[in-house]
């Protein structure tokens, strides 16, 4: 958990920086996907290129909720929680992609993706002192669990996976 | 004269990266290591145009492109000269240089013991993948013994170049290493390298996908690297240092190393202080000019 955040005091934080801290994560989430799906084109890889642009736009409209909310409650007051002070939070890892990665492998990385964010949230709200906070961080767990769903219902929806393509000959690296 | 109330303007890490998309091959590490950079440089705060980054040529050498700041895309192994060059002339430069293992290794390996011991204030941070990529998985400096590539059909029969050991004795004044396994580490010791009034070394291991051993991809980084601040190492105990730095290859440790808590002046220090010892005692211009004359 520490390491997936820098000079965040999570027990301590307050409601605008829950909310700030969730719109980041959201972004990060949103900036992962979208360069898969360019890693994904450059590479010939459609299938798994779709994908990677319906997670972005799902992350995007969940960003852009919190942002609303945000200013709702907020305005336009200066924001203390910073990207860079957030570490792959809800974004999947660099390292889970691969060029000839079939659409299945593509979900399976998104739904490790949603799982990690799920327990981050979950962990987040057991340390957090104000309610209000508790109250954002559970909503937010909720809000993880129901992507898993979402993620988990497109892997049923795949027909079984044939034998992986031997890629050995072809050229991957530029 | 007037001055101004207005706050100065600080930096994100988005404000460093360019409008390049990486081609690099996805699940590459140097994804990871360029984010990384990213995350240190808008710590340090410097603006993109009083930033210079140099390269080689190889993968990772690709990494000037992908920022903000004033690059240069080199020749193969010449990364560290020019990077020299660039802070002497232009000391304001914060200079950053960027590699891999074979470009810094190999063909630039001599220019590495010659950088340390110059002391310029640069950062030098290779991207160690233990093959070169590039040119599609040949043997590189850093390779283990008995690994097969195209080039080494039965398995290599040398022994790899530990760049962590090979810096510390020439005396480095600054080593750390870090994975793109461990981002927030990582941009730490990158933020601490840079900070480091002297010549800082950062050794990444940021796997190679596509030509790499399966057992060392970031993955595996995660269930085996360990941290030198936890496991209680002085960074200030060179002897410590290259105690462990013997454990290339074989254990993954990250954070810093060595870093000299008295660092010793750096080259453009020591350029300055002689054009001040020079100009003291220096003769009027007059008297250069009728000597001049006289003879």
């Amino acid at each position: 958990m520490t390491d997936k955040t820098r000079s965040i005091d999570l027990a301590n934080i307050s409601l605008r920086d829950a909310l700030d801290l969730a719109v980041l994560v959201e972004e990060e989430a949103k900036d992962r996907y979208e360069e898969f799906a360019d890693q994904m084109e450059l590479h010939h890889n459609p299938e798994a290129a779709r994908f990677f642009r319906f997670m972005l736009a799902i992350e995007a409209k969940h960003e852009s909720r919190l942002a609303e909310r945000r200013r709702g409650l907020f305005g336009d007051e200066p924001r203390a929680v910073k990207r860079e002070m957030i570490f792959d939070i809800e974004a999947p890892e660099y390292d889970e992609v691969r060029a000839n990665m079939t659409l299945r492998q593509a979900l399976d990385a998104s739904l490790r993706a949603e799982t990690k964010a799920f327990e981050f949230f979950e962990a987040a709200a057991e340390m957090v002192q104000m309610k209000d906070v508790q109250d954002i961080f559970t909503e937010l767990r909720e809000e993880e669990r129901e992507h898993q769903a979402l993620v988990r219902q497109e892997i049923d929806r795949l027909p079984p996976e044939g034998p992986a393509r031997d890629d050995d000959d072809e050229i991957v690296a530029l | 004269m007037t001055t101004s109330n207005a706050p100065l303007p600080t930096y994100q890490a988005k404000d460093y990266k360019s409008e390049l998309k990486p081609i690099w091959c996805p699940g590459c590490g140097d994804f990871g290591v360029v984010q990384a950079i990213y995350r240190a440089l808008a710590a340090i705060g410097r603006p993109p145009h009083e930033i210079a980054f140099v390269s080689g040529i190889g993968c990772s050498s690709r990494i000037p492109g992908y920022t903000t700041a004033y690059g240069f895309n080199s020749v193969h192994g010449r990364a560290l000269p020019i990077a020299q060059g660039i802070k002497i002339a232009s000391p304001e430069l914060l200079v950053l240089v960027a590699g891999g293992d074979g470009d810094g290794f190999s063909i630039g390996g001599g220019h590495v013991a010659h950088a340390v011991r110059r002391n310029t204030d640069i950062t030098y941070i290779v991207m160690d993948n233990q093959i070169y990529g590039l040119t599609k998985g040949q043997l590189s400096p850093t390779s283990p013994k008995g690994l097969h590539t195209v080039t080494s059909e039965y398995g290599s029969l040398e022994e790899a170049v530990n760049p962590l050991l090979y810096v510390l004795a020439y005396g480095a004044n600054f080593v750390a290493q870090g994975t793109p396994a461990d981002m927030a580490g990582l941009a730490e010791v990158i933020e601490a390298a840079i900070r480091f009034p002297g010549f800082s070394f950062v050794n990444v291991q940021s796997p190679c996908v596509t030509f790499g051993e399966d057992d060392q991809q970031v993955k595996n980084h995660r269930a085996t690297m360990q941290s030198l601040a936890k496991l209680g190492h002085d960074p200030t105990d060179r002897l410590a240092a290259m105690g462990l730095a013997q454990k290339y290859g074989k254990e993954l440790h990250t954070g810093v190393f060595y870093k000299n808590p008295d660092p010793p002046p750096t080259m453009n220090a020591l350029i300055k202080e002689r054009q001040q010892v020079l100009s003291e005692k220096a003769p009027p211009r007059s008297r250069i000019f009728d000597r001049f004359l006289q003879t």
